[in-house]
């Protein structure tokens, strides 16, 4: 890329026009997700009022955005180990897990919710770290070791809770996926996705999600920089696991109850997201807010199928197609911008 | 646990890590033999054996195709629905009545194939990454099969396979064995000399190995990559066959176990996931392994959830014995 070497040294800051096309230039499938979100939204709000004779008011934001929520943070999760070049489909496995220990176990009291909370987000964090573990030390393939750990867990989770069932405190389910009064009844979730891009601002800024990105891309020039590659990989994998816990956590929360079979879709629909967000599944490029904004194109997707009135039958099918048709133009879009540099 | 791995070397000397993979692999299944005998002796009686392989040989067959991609280094996720479309088509095509089976099958087979080679050209010609590719179409064919029979209440969904399908794979007219288990075995010889004793066969281990010195060496690296890919979609078209005619009728989600089982088998017969090493031999034995594991495990009370948490560790372990990379430097 010619840009890198246009850049100018740290001390004098170039002008905003400079910097935004630099941006634009290192940040095109990040740009293009958003776009794509932008479509969706805008496809979404005419089909909606067409159909309602109405715009959607803060329900619908709510309930689109508490949708995202749980496929956003797995797909988060999932980032931290693409971010490597690694995959991770243990995902559904541990939200299966998280999921049946936080119904089973939760009861209507504060100490119990916060407990239950540390311990199902240590979980989810524990399942990461042996994953990690199994990839690095004992020198395996991510998809093979994750693909095992997530039969391991499914089973798991069935013992915990045999029957859906469970039940998690109205209060609890309030306070995550309802209304902050205090903050101008905005959707708690809009607040979550908030902090998380906040979050995720932070983290990319630390010597350890640099390390992902080199890791990412070229594992042995990384080693060679002396970068600590294997306990930055296992981080990777447990971070991933505690977004996974957290996603299992709060399925629960929205749905005042657990399933151990809930999580089997998350594997794939994170994936799906990370994609559609633009990071590359090699590794070390992309953004996660580019994976919070694939989940929300995906419940997007869902609810313009809903409202165009196309068969519920087909929704995977156009699902499907609308992963596939997404990697498709971005590939030929990435291809043309390309060839005009 | 050093000691014990150097006797094994010592004892194995010639053959690589990937084919000491398969030995453990066809080890391992007769070991499993053996404990299930142990318990009930019935188990090792030829009507039981014979069942499981059976059993094992759908498992094995889907892993046919996985084996084909895998060893080019690509992985096909979307055999679960690619499975059940085609198993679906077969019945409501053929009503049941072998009259019309003459024509079905091949066209069975032919979608089936077709599909798969759908899947290589997106991954060829767009770069889509073989999960993103396979995922998607593995979506694809759900939504259609839902969608076209309508969330299976279509009239003719309840066909039942033809006879003829039946028989090949229920039948029993060798041995008290049943049929399906020689189809098997011919599968498996016919893959087998392709991947041992074709052009074919040298340039996927060479795809698999390196794909841009494959490339530089004259290799068509796209057509090779496609016919892989229309060969998991094949191999899923007659998995889907013969389930159906196992089953009687086909039913929705007949196929979801076989994403996972047919990956297993190929890593726990010795296949390198990153492709270039290993063999459909060993990829039989996972089959194998993986069916009877289940098979004794139920034999000894233990639920669903405990098969699933014995088959991944048994998956982890078989990794750590013959499935790890090299040291970097």
């Amino acid at each position: 890329m010619s840009t890198t070497e246009t850049r100018p040294a740290k001390t004098s800051r170039p002008p905003l026009g400079v910097r935004l096309n630099y941006y634009s230039a290192q940040n095109v499938p990040l740009l293009l997700s958003i776009g794509i979100l932008v479509a969706m939204i805008f496809i979404y709000l005419i089909l909606f009022a067409l159909r309602q004779h109405r715009l959607p008011g803060s329900f619908e934001l709510s309930t689109t955005l508490n949708n995202s929520m749980s496929v956003g943070l797995a797909a988060l999760g999932q980032s931290m180990v693409v971010l490597t070049g690694g995959i991770d489909l243990s995902v559904g496995g541990i939200i299966d897990v998280t999921n049946s220990v936080a119904a089973r176990m939760m009861q209507n009291n504060p100490g119990s919710m916060l407990e239950v909370t540390l311990v199902v987000l240590l979980i989810g964090a524990g399942a990461g770290f042996i994953n990690g573990i199994f990839v690095t030390y004992g020198r395996l393939q991510p998809i093979i070791v994750t693909l095992a750990t997530l039969a391991i867990w499914q089973g798991v989770a069935l013992l915990v809770l045999p029957q859906p069932g469970g039940s998690i405190p109205d209060i609890y389910s309030n306070l995550l996926s309802g209304n902050i009064s205090a903050l101008a009844n905005l959707p708690s979730s809009l607040v979550i996705f908030i902090l998380l891009i906040l979050l995720w601002q932070v983290l990319r800024r630390t010597r350890f999600l640099v390390t992902l990105f080199a890791i990412g891309n070229d594992e042995r020039a990384a080693r060679a920089n002396g970068a600590p590659v294997q306990l930055a990989k296992v981080g990777a994998y447990t971070v991933g696991g505690l977004f996974s816990g957290a996603a299992g956590l709060y399925l629960a929360a929205v749905a005042t109850s657990g399933d151990a079979t809930t999580g089997t879709q998350f594997t794939l629909t994170s994936i799906a997201a990370v994609v559609l967000g633009g990071m590359s599944l090699f590794g070390g490029r992309g953004s996660a807010v580019g994976s919070l904004i694939g989940a929300c194109i995906l419940t997007l997707l869902l609810n313009v199928l809903f409202f165009a009135g196309v068969n519920p039958q087909l929704q995977e099918f156009f699902q499907g197609l609308f992963l596939i048709l997404a990697v498709i133009i971005s590939t030929l879009i990435r291809r043309l911008l390309q060839r005009a540099r | 646990m050093s000691t014990e791995r150097s006797t094994l070397r010592a004892r194995l000397p010639q053959l690589t890590h990937n084919q000491r993979g398969t030995v453990f692999a066809y080890i391992a299944v007769i070991v499993l033999f053996i404990i299930g005998g142990i318990y009930r002796p019935g188990f090792l009686g030829l009507d039981n054996i014979g069942q499981l392989l059976l059993l094992a040989s759908f498992v094995g067959i889907v892993a046919a195709g996985q084996t084909f991609v895998i060893l080019i280094g690509g992985i096909d996720l979307s055999v679960p629905w690619v499975l059940n479309a085609m198993a679906v088509l077969l019945t409501t095509a053929s009503l049941g009545r072998d009259s019309r089976a003459w024509w079905v099958i091949p066209l069975v087979l032919l979608i089936g194939a077709a599909i798969g080679s759908v899947n290589g050209m997106g991954i060829v010609f767009f770069d889509i990454p073989p999960v993103v590719m396979t995922l998607g179409m593995n979506g694809i064919m759900q939504g259609l099969v839902l969608g076209l029979t309508g969330g299976f209440t279509c009239s003719t969904c309840n066909s039942v396979a033809p006879p003829v399908t039946q028989n090949a794979v229920t039948g029993q007219y060798l041995f008290g064995l049943p049929n399906g288990l020689f189809v098997w075995i011919v599968i498996a010889v016919i893959v087998g000399l392709i991947l041992s004793f074709t052009t074919l066969g040298r340039r996927v281990y060479a795809l698999g190995n390196n794909a841009v010195a494959a490339y530089l060496s004259g290799i068509n690296v796209r057509a090779v990559t496609i016919i892989m890919y229309s060969l998991g979609g094949l191999f899923a078209a007659v998995a889907g066959i013969a389930l159906t005619a196992f089953g009687q009728q086909a039913t929705l989600g007949m196929g979801d176990p076989f994403l996972f089982d047919s990956i297993a088998a190929v890593v726990i017969g010795g296949t390198s996931i990153l492709g270039g090493r290993g063999n459909y031999w060993g990829t039989i034995a996972g089959a194998i392994f993986l069916v009877v594991l289940r098979a004794v495990l139920q034999q000894y009370n233990i639920s669903e959830a405990g098969r699933s948490i014995a088959t991944g560790v048994v998956i982890l372990v078989a990794l750590l014995l013959y499935g790890r990379e090299a040291r970097e430097v």
